[in-house]
């Protein structure tokens, strides 16, 4: 639980730490833009290749932000194989004969099953998946025998992989960009930047302040709400609840037990919040001033010239090629 | 030996993959009888930690610990062979907030979750629900109530009476008197007490307040920045001098023993730990 890097700001100093979170925000969209307007994979590639130097210049351990893209492995793996399996466009680029026979079926039902027991004994769960879905192809290419019913055929095209390739690529390009945007910037400054970024949407009755101090707050209890769980887990264990067994029913009985004292936590907190808030003479909607006030220096102007030059290439890259 | 710790030392994982070092090396033993121990110390001086790896909600990082003859150390988490939830039952935690464990609708089926989790049938769970809320003291009346309608002073109690219900050989209780009155604190504490005394079970309190140390405790463990630098006699530790040091103070019964002793100029021995036994030994010491 403790290693959800999203959402939670790390201290640290180098130039994304001091940049004005207007620019953060802002290049953080446009390069989001420009992550969707590339079609070609060696140019996401390079996209890539930039962030990870935006990592390494900015002194943000690359350990931590894998740390955060580990809870969306399954979604990447997922899209992956999905869109490999199923996409069936472009010139192919590999193709198997698959046997279905009981035997066959029978091997693969095997497989998963074995997988389902021991993968708990195994420390790479990835790889262990990958391998049990390669040992069910190659077992259904490989065992040809007579009982086979029905044959199939395991295609790769072209395109499948490459959009799988790319979906992936895409995906951890901006889930770390906005890694980087909430690792090296205060809620508060974040709060800040949003609502002076969204204040033209007062035009059509959006309180641009009341926006801001929603998603910052959100952001903010993210990491709080996840050790307040950590501990009720603890005071439930501690009254005999095996979070780690049990059947269907006691894993209902769990979930309850610890969702209600959740819920009851976090509307306890979100009063005493409002309170704390009027206390300090907080009036959702009133103008306020700022202790703080945000500035823009050179920097600011450089990465947004930079970020902007960045998305107009790409889409000239797509216009013109 | 209940409880046994060798060289224990827990680090937290903090940001930046900093450790914290919450325990440090930490020898410890605890009877499964008899034993009514205060454990003391700074906020964030290890003290909750501490408690949470007696009942192996947590598991040592370094060291080893033996809990009724189960070995616990870093390496336990990973075997899946070994039960840590019969422990549980075994040693009765009671958390600082009551916020963290009520959820049923009515008192009294919270009280009953912990005892059917380990194995007691309904009816006994309910005899037990319905025994255990006069224990700590409130009304059967409360046992229909909604948990969430309570007192914070009443939760802490329903709190209780849910860990005791679960009849655990050693009772450990995070602060369970703040929050409290006065009056429902000295209550409680006598339950407590009572329990140690009726029943010969070991009874482990957090506490800040060094009266309770000083009037209950027969052994008092004090514990610094992660280090255990005191385990013995509360008496002893009072009369130390740097109990400053570890930014603790003295009981008020003990400080005004010692004015007393300086004003009238006579001894009082042994050193009274009530009210009532001050007045009795001012009483014998002046006629």
């Amino acid at each position: 639980m403790k290693n959800v890097v999203i959402g939670r700001y790390i201290p640290g100093h180098s130039f994304l730490y001091h940049l004005d979170p207007r620019t953060k925000i802002m290049a953080l969209l446009i390069l989001m833009a420009a992550a969707f307007v590339v079609d070609d994979i060696m140019h996401l590639l390079i996209g890539l290749a930039l962030v990870i130097g935006v990592l390494l210049i900015g002194k943000i351990s690359i350990k931590r932000v894998y740390l955060g893209l580990r809870p969306l492995m399954f979604l990447l793996i997922f899209t992956f194989v999905f869109q490999v399996l199923f996409n069936r466009q472009g010139p192919v680029l590999y193709e198997e004969t698959l046997y279905y026979s009981p035997i066959t079926i029978g091997l693969v039902v095997l497989t998963v099953v074995f997988w389902g027991f021991t993968k708990k004994f195994i420390r790479f769960r990835l790889l262990y998946f990958l391998l049990m879905l390669f040992t069910i192809l190659a077992i259904l290419s490989l065992i040809q025998e007579p009982l086979t019913f029905r044959t199939g055929a395991f295609v790769v095209h072209e395109d499948g992989l490459r959009l799988a390739f790319f979906i992936m690529v895409r995906l951890i390009i901006i889930v770390t960009l906005s890694t980087i945007l909430t690792i090296t910037t205060k809620p508060t400054d974040l709060n800040l930047g949003l609502e002076q970024i969204l204040k033209p949407l007062k035009l059509v009755r959006i309180n641009a302040e009341e926006v801001a101090m929603i998603i910052s707050i959100s952001l903010r209890y993210i990491p709080t709400l996840l050790d307040e769980a950590n501990k009720i887990m603890l005071a439930q264990a501690s009254r005999g609840v095996d979070f780690e067994e049990g059947k269907l029913k006691e894993k209902v009985v769990q979930i309850v037990s610890l969702l209600v004292p959740m819920f009851i936590i976090s509307f306890k907190r979100s009063d005493e919040l409002a309170n704390a808030m009027e206390a300090r003479s907080f009036v959702p909607g009133q103008p306020r001033t700022r202790l703080h006030v945000l500035k823009w220096k050179l920097n600011d102007s450089i990465i947004i010239v930079f970020s902007l030059t960045i998305l107009i290439t790409t889409i000239m890259a797509r216009v013109l090629i | 030996m209940a409880i046994k710790f060798e060289r224990v030392s827990f680090q937290y994982k903090g940001i930046d993959n900093k450790g914290y070092l919450a325990l440090s090396d930490v020898n410890l033993q605890i009877d499964k009888e008899g034993e009514f121990i205060t454990l003391i110390g700074e906020t964030g001086s290890g003290k909750s930690t501490l408690a949470q790896h007696m009942n192996a909600l947590i598991q040592p990082t370094e060291g080893r610990i033996s809990l009724f003859g189960l070995k616990i150390d870093s390496t336990t988490k990973k075997k899946k062979k070994i039960k840590l939830n019969p422990i549980r039952k075994k040693v009765g935690l009671v958390f600082q907030f009551p916020e963290y464990q009520l959820f049923e609708e009515t008192v009294e089926k919270d009280i009953m979750f912990g005892p059917k989790n380990f194995g007691m049938s309904t009816e006994d769970a309910k005899r037990k629900a319905e025994e255990m809320i006069e224990v700590v003291g409130l009304h059967k009346d409360y046992l229909s109530r909604s948990p969430f309608n309570l007192s914070g002073g009443e939760k802490k109690r329903v709190s209780i009476a849910g860990i005791l219900a679960m009849e655990p050989d050693i009772l450990i209780l995070d602060e369970p008197t703040s929050g409290l009155d006065p009056l429902g604190r000295n209550a409680l504490l006598e339950v407590f007490h009572r329990i140690h005394t009726t029943l010969n079970k070991t009874v482990i309190i957090i506490t800040h307040d060094m009266n309770t140390v000083y009037q209950y405790a027969k052994r008092v463990l004090v514990m610094r920045e992660g280090v255990l630098v005191y385990d013995g006699d509360p008496l002893k530790l009072f009369s130390r001098g740097n109990i400053d040091k570890w930014n603790l103070d003295v009981p008020d019964i003990l400080s005004l023993t010692r004015d007393l002793e300086t004003s009238f100029n006579i001894t009082l021995s042994p050193p009274p730990r009530t009210r009532q036994d001050l007045f009795k030994a001012l009483e014998e010491a002046l006629s």
